[in-house]
């Protein structure tokens, strides 16, 4: 009786049995065999194991619609399909990096930079023209302009023609002396 | 509930496995009615593996079309026949767990209901339930739930794909990509701890009373 306990399978081996019985030794395959009690503890455990596959099958639905396999030509298609969504799929790719490497803050930044100094170039050159042309019309700086004669040059210029005439207006004074018409 | 042993259970999907071999053969070669014939043969099961991991059929739905068409397409990879079952599952895997990324990754920005997980599944079974007790199969999800929380994703797959997808070892390391060593020792810890849940194990047995 007692070498009949001590040949028993202890739970390793009952449950190395249950994975793959022919993981056992031969002895202990044989004992499995003979033995009442320890096939009736593997069973016991095999028994549950199916039960619960049994049950997850019972309480699973069922598919509800067939499988629908393509006809022989779509599979070219299939492929073909394949084909166009990697084209459609490489040309969103692109699209994407274009529109992130134009949207992107260093390409931004870079363009505003061009705007702003193609603004500055063009108000830097209208200051100089500005400057030219007020060169051109009084060379001398500001603080000459008062004693400068250029600022009353019109007034003046009357003035200058009262004292010293033009020698259009000696020409009529001498007409007028000569019995002339006087014109004004 | 009819009694039948884990052997019982899956060598009912193995002795097919010399059929389907001979089927994926003739579906290679360019037969429309035989790869049909592979979906009849596997729609129930991935939709299951899909509804298990997903828990909403529209979405098991939308994932079995996706699964049938990628292996569709690929078919002609498929070196060996004899191996279609994990390498359909493979296939169902990968597309499962892009699918619950990409859940994962809408969730962030609360583009998804929370509601969705988990009250979904139950208005779905509603239909249902007129046959089978509502409760029973509310009681027995939740069970589940949270038996597969307490394991590791490995142990946690490597468990749903053996017990309740019923694959092989062998089929489980094709689909999972993993040695069949590593996958007998994930094995092994989620069997332990499935040993460890009794309450579970009760209301196993009690319900199949």
């Amino acid at each position: 009786m007692s070498t009949d306990r001590e040949l028993h399978l202890d739970e390793n081996q009952l449950l190395w049995a249950v994975v793959e019985e022919a993981e056992l030794p031969l002895p202990l395959r044989e004992h499995l065999s003979a033995c009442p009690q320890c096939s009736a503890n593997k069973e016991m455990i095999e028994q549950d194991l199916v039960r619960m596959g049994q049950m997850a099958e019972r309480f699973s639905p069922s598919p509800r619609r067939r499988v629908s396999l393509p006809v022989k030509k779509a599979r070219r298609s299939i492929q073909w399909s394949w084909g166009w969504r990697a084209c459609i799929g490489a040309a969103a790719a692109v699209a994407l990096i274009l529109v992130i490497t134009w949207w992107s803050p260093t390409t931004r930044t870079t363009h505003r930079d061009n705007a702003n100094m193609l603004a500055l170039e063009m108000q830097e050159a209208e200051q100089l023209m500005t400057e030219v042309g007020r060169l051109v019309e009084n060379a001398l700086p500001y603080m000459y302009s008062d004693i400068s004669t250029e600022s009353n040059a019109t007034s003046d210029e009357e003035f200058m023609q009262f004292v010293i005439p033009s020698i259009e207006d000696e020409i009529l004074s001498y007409d007028l002396e000569n019995g002339g018409v006087l014109l004004c | 509930m009819p009694k039948m042993t884990q052997k019982q259970y899956h060598a009912r999907v193995s002795d097919s496995g010399s059929q389907v071999a001979a089927v994926v053969e003739r579906a290679r070669a360019g037969s429309r009615t035989a790869f049909e014939q592979l979906v009849d043969l596997f729609q129930g099961d991935i939709f299951r593996m899909a509804y298990y991991r997903t828990r909403s059929s529209m979405d098991a739905e939308d994932l079995t079309q996706e699964i049938f068409m990628q292996a569709f397409k690929n078919l002609d990879r498929l070196r060996m026949p004899e191996r279609f079952r994990g390498w359909l599952f493979k296939i169902a895997l990968n597309r499962i767990r892009d699918f619950n990324r990409k859940k994962k990754f809408r969730a962030l920005f609360g583009a998804l209901d929370d509601n969705d997980k988990v009250a979904q599944p139950y208005a779905e079974r509603r239909d249902r339930a007129e046959a089978l007790d509502k409760l029973m199969i509310q009681d027995f999800w939740k069970q589940v739930g949270l038996f597969l929380d307490k394991l590791s994703r490995m142990e946690r797959e490597v468990f749903m794909l053996r017990f309740m997808d019923h694959l092989s070892i062998k089929e489980i390391s094709q689909a999972m990509g993993k040695s069949e060593s590593t996958v007998k020792t994930h094995l092994y810890r989620s069997i332990e701890k499935f040993k460890k849940e009794h309450s579970m194990r009760q209301f196993l047995q009690e319900a199949t009373a």
